[in-house]
């Protein structure tokens, strides 16, 4: 018994241990595995296994296969046609119909392994060659190159009748890039790329597939370089560009070049202050002495008319009609010492009303010119009218004086008064500087004529009320007008002739056809207290407008000094170095004047006196002179 | 040999123990574990064969007709004394006849169509090789469908024996008596024989297309299928 269990554990040992005292290690075969089974037309199929250790023994393997319906089983038909490890199952051992069940075998001496069988359809497992006759070629589609790219099915794959419909699918890329780009192409065996790189080279592939089956292989890669070729659409681009740059300059340049009426358009300058005379940079100085010195404006104040009789002046406009006769006597200024010539008529801000002194006396003055030529006529008709009815006159005057009190436009204040003057002499025309020379001699005449009319003037005295008018029929022979002296109604006379005044004056002398035509201009400076108008002397017709100047110093023009306790005007000459005579009577305003003129009484003497004197003055006195008596004129008074 | 078949047996078991379940399941790509193809699948690939070869059929007898027969004798081919070698097979031709027959009598009717083609086309090869100008495309073609027909045959067979569970059908040979050789007929008279074999092989491989589509109509939807 011990014997026996001995020599089975001697057994069992030599069993387990004979290897090991072999030195070598043999075992029956690893179990192979079938790797894969591939048919490429679905006609012939193969199959691959892999071996598994042979154990150290020579190993031979055997691949049986089963059909799918029948216990029968074959071996391999070929096991060297598809290489080491491979069975192949040529046509007439395959059949689409049934499945296959395969096994490999691996048999060594020491044993044997079986591998796991396999069920194979066929259908299932084809995996054709790739595709053949693979060509790319360049074309061009109207400028642009594309690549076609063309191939055949692989030779054994029977795709004309239709056993195997494959679909192929082609891979490109450039050659410096990694990625490939793939397209699917169907069933087709052409295929176009567009969109290609200028002079890119580039590598094209192609596989294919069956309906179920298994891709191919990647054909073998075909080259093709794209020629050059200019990208149009960038030719376009560069095109717009530079055009659109070019517009932009063009614009640039307009803006710069009207960037400053722009500038005022859209942000319009603040205005700032606009003072004459004012200037910024003095303010910024911060001195203002200087500032408003600069502000100074020369004139202003106006200074130099600095009498206020011109401030206040209020000029009541008479308005004398052409059948009116008029006279006047020269009345004075009674205020202050001097007459001074009135200059406001220049003056825009004399205080006069619309009426102005300017217009009028333009208006007037053509007027009068054609006045004078009708008073020439008729004031010679008038004069002799006058020769014989002396009488009425006086109520005349005073109609008239009165009429041409009223009439005048006393709303503005402003009254003028264009007494006609008659004068004597028969060179008066309408020449304007005649008219002067005439009115001066009217003057004078006036004068001389109102101081002969002051002597008798009495008689008449009552009968003139209110008004004065002094009518001078100009002639160089003494006559007489009748001098209306009234305290009330003084009225200066320088006017034009008046052909009814004329008629009315019937001189005591003989009345000479009195050629005078001058226009002389009287203004009224104001009404006094007493109802008085005060008059002066304007610058008759047009040209007093232009030579309206201020008072000439070189003229001769007489001052009134005062008035004396008899209501006398007491005038000064100031220019004339010859005595004077007493004038006529006249409001005085006061005055000195070395010259006085008294009323009436002393006239008498006088008259040849100042005409002579006056005569020379004649010449001089060539303006109407404003707020200036005309002593000469009253001086010579006419030989009554 | 011994060692093999011993093998064989011993891997009998072995092999039916360890196969995989019978449901198959479609993976491309890998080794179908399926042990054997479904109905469905196998009826598809019927049909497409029979497609195919009635297809190759009709590509082989246009080309044989232009090259070998002329005009005015194109349109007799039926009327000439060479009927078709398949006239007296018991298969249904109308339409009428078709409906009424069961499943299993257009599987049987197919069979016994291409088993009765198969010499024929043999015979055809053969005859076309002794021509002259004969084109290869034209041999090729009729090689090809030749082939074709016998896999069909298998096909058939399996198909048969998957639907109807019958036993394997042996092709019958002996069937050979429908046609007959002529010894060296005369050219024209060859080229009419060929040009009638081509022609009603052509007319019997539309058939076997129509029975199996027809076939496969009623499997799939049976109401539908005329």
């Amino acid at each position: 018994m011990m014997k026996k269990a001995v020599e089975l554990v001697l057994l069992l040992l030599l069993l387990f241990f004979t290897p090991h005292i072999m030195g070598k290690r043999y075992s029956p075969p690893g179990k192979p595995t079938l790797t894969r089974c591939r048919s490429p037309e679905k006609e012939t199929f193969t199959c691959w296994w892999e071996p598994g250790s042979d154990g150290g023994l020579p190993t031979t393997h055997a691949l049986y296969y089963r059909k799918e319906s029948s216990e029968r089983v074959y071996e391999c038909p070929d096991y060297h046609t598809a290489g080491e490890n491979s069975c192949f199952f040529n046509k007439n051992d395959t059949s689409i119909w049934v499945n296959y069940n395969i096994t490999v075998v691996a048999t060594n001496t020491l044993g044997s392994a079986f591998s796991d069988p396999v069920d194979v359809d066929v259908v299932y497992i084809v995996k054709p060659n790739p595709p053949e006759k693979q060509t790319v070629t360049i074309m061009e589609d109207k400028g642009w190159p594309f690549l076609r790219v063309s191939w055949e099915p692989p030779q054994k794959a029977d795709t004309r009748s239709g056993w195997i419909t494959l679909i192929y699918e082609l891979r490109v890329k450039l050659e410096e890039e990694n990625e490939w780009e793939m397209h699917l192409a169907g069933h087709q065996k052409t295929f176009n790329i567009f969109s290609l790189r200028s002079g890119g080279k580039y590598l094209v592939e192609v596989r294919c597939k069956p309906d179920h089956g298994f891709w191919s292989e990647w054909s073998s890669t075909s080259y093709i370089k794209v020629p050059d070729y200019f990208h149009r659409e960038k030719s376009v681009w560069i095109l717009l560009t530079i055009f659109s740059a070019f517009i932009f300059l063009i614009l640039t340049w307009l803006l710069h070049m009207n960037s400053r009426s722009l500038k005022n358009c859209i942000l319009p300058p603040v205005p700032g202050p606009k003072i004459k005379g004012f200037d910024n940079q003095l303010l910024k100085n911060g001195k203002s002495d200087e500032i408003f010195s600069a502000l100074m404006v020369s004139n202003f104040p106006p200074t130099t008319s600095s009498n206020y009789e011109d401030l206040l002046v209020e000029y009541l406009e008479v308005y004398v009609p052409v059948e009116q006769e008029l006279m006047q006597e020269e009345s004075k200024d009674l205020h202050g010492g001097c007459l001074k010539c009135e200059r406001s008529t220049s003056d825009s801000d004399s205080g006069r009303g619309s009426c102005d002194s300017h217009t009028l006396l333009m208006d007037k003055c053509g007027e009068t010119k054609e006045e004078g030529r009708h008073t020439d006529r008729a004031s010679s008709r008038m004069l002799t009218e006058a020769q014989r009815h002396q009488k009425g006159w006086e109520k005349d005057t005073l109609t008239y004086a009165h009429g041409d009190m009223v009439s005048p436009d006393m709303s503005n204040g402003r009254v003028k008064t264009w007494p006609s003057v008659f004068s004597p002499l028969p060179q008066y025309s309408s020449n304007p500087l005649d008219k002067q020379s005439s009115l001066e001699m009217a003057k004078q005449h006036c004068l001389s004529t109102s101081s002969c009319l002051t002597q008798p003037g009495h008689s008449t005295k009552e009968a003139l009320g209110p008004s004065n008018w002094d009518f001078c029929l100009g002639n160089k022979q003494p006559h007489l007008l009748h001098p209306q002296t009234q305290v009330g109604r003084q009225l200066q006379a320088h006017s034009e002739v008046n052909i009814s005044n004329i008629g009315r004056k019937q001189a005591p002398a003989g009345l000479q056809s009195p050629a005078l035509r001058s226009t002389e201009y009287v203004e009224v400076q104001r009404v006094n207290e007493e109802d008085l108008v005060l008059l002066q002397p304007v610058v008759s017709g047009c040209g007093r407008i232009e030579g309206y100047p201020q008072m000439p110093k070189g003229k001769d023009y007489s001052k009134v000094k005062g008035v004396d306790s008899d209501n006398m005007l007491l005038l000064q000459r100031e220019v004339m170095e010859e005595d004077w005579c007493p004038g006529v009577d006249q409001e005085i305003n006061g005055g000195t004047g070395n010259c006085y003129t008294s009323s009436t009484v002393n006239t008498t003497q006088k008259p040849t006196a100042c005409i002579h004197t006056a005569m020379p003055v004649q010449g001089d006195m060539a303006l109407a002179m404003n707020g200036y008596v005309d002593t000469a004129t009253m001086c010579t008074l006419p030989t009554c | 040999m011994r060692k093999r078949g011993v093998w064989a047996v011993l891997l009998l078991p072995y092999l039916l123990t360890v196969s995989s379940p019978l449901d198959c399941r479609e993976e491309q790509g890998s080794l179908s574990r399926c042990p054997s193809i479904s109905q469905e699948k196998l009826l598809d690939r019927v049909i497409q064969h029979a497609e195919l070869i009635y297809r190759v059929s009709e590509e082989s007898c246009s080309l044989f007709e232009q090259m070998f027969i002329p005009f005015p004798l194109q349109l007799q081919r039926n009327q000439v004394g060479y009927a078709c070698i398949t006239k007296a097979l018991p298969i249904p031709s109308s339409k009428g006849e078709i409906q009424q027959i069961s499943d299993k009598w257009l599987l049987h009717s197919v069979l016994m169509l291409v088993q009765s083609w198969i010499e024929p086309l043999v015979y055809l090869q053969t005859s076309l090789d002794r021509y002259d100008a004969a084109p290869d495309m034209l041999l090729n073609k009729t090689k090809w469908v030749s082939e074709k027909l016998i896999s069909l045959e298998q096909g058939v067979v399996v198909l048969i024996k998957k639907m109807l569970d019958e036993g394997m059908l042996t092709a019958t040979h002996s069937e050979q008596g429908l046609f007959q050789y002529d010894v060296q007929p005369e050219m024209l008279e060859s080229v009419m024989r060929d040009y009638t074999l081509l022609s009603c092989f052509k007319k019997d491989a539309h058939k076997m297309e129509t029975f199996l589509k027809l076939l496969k109509c009623r499997q799939t939807d049976l109401y539908n299928c005329a």
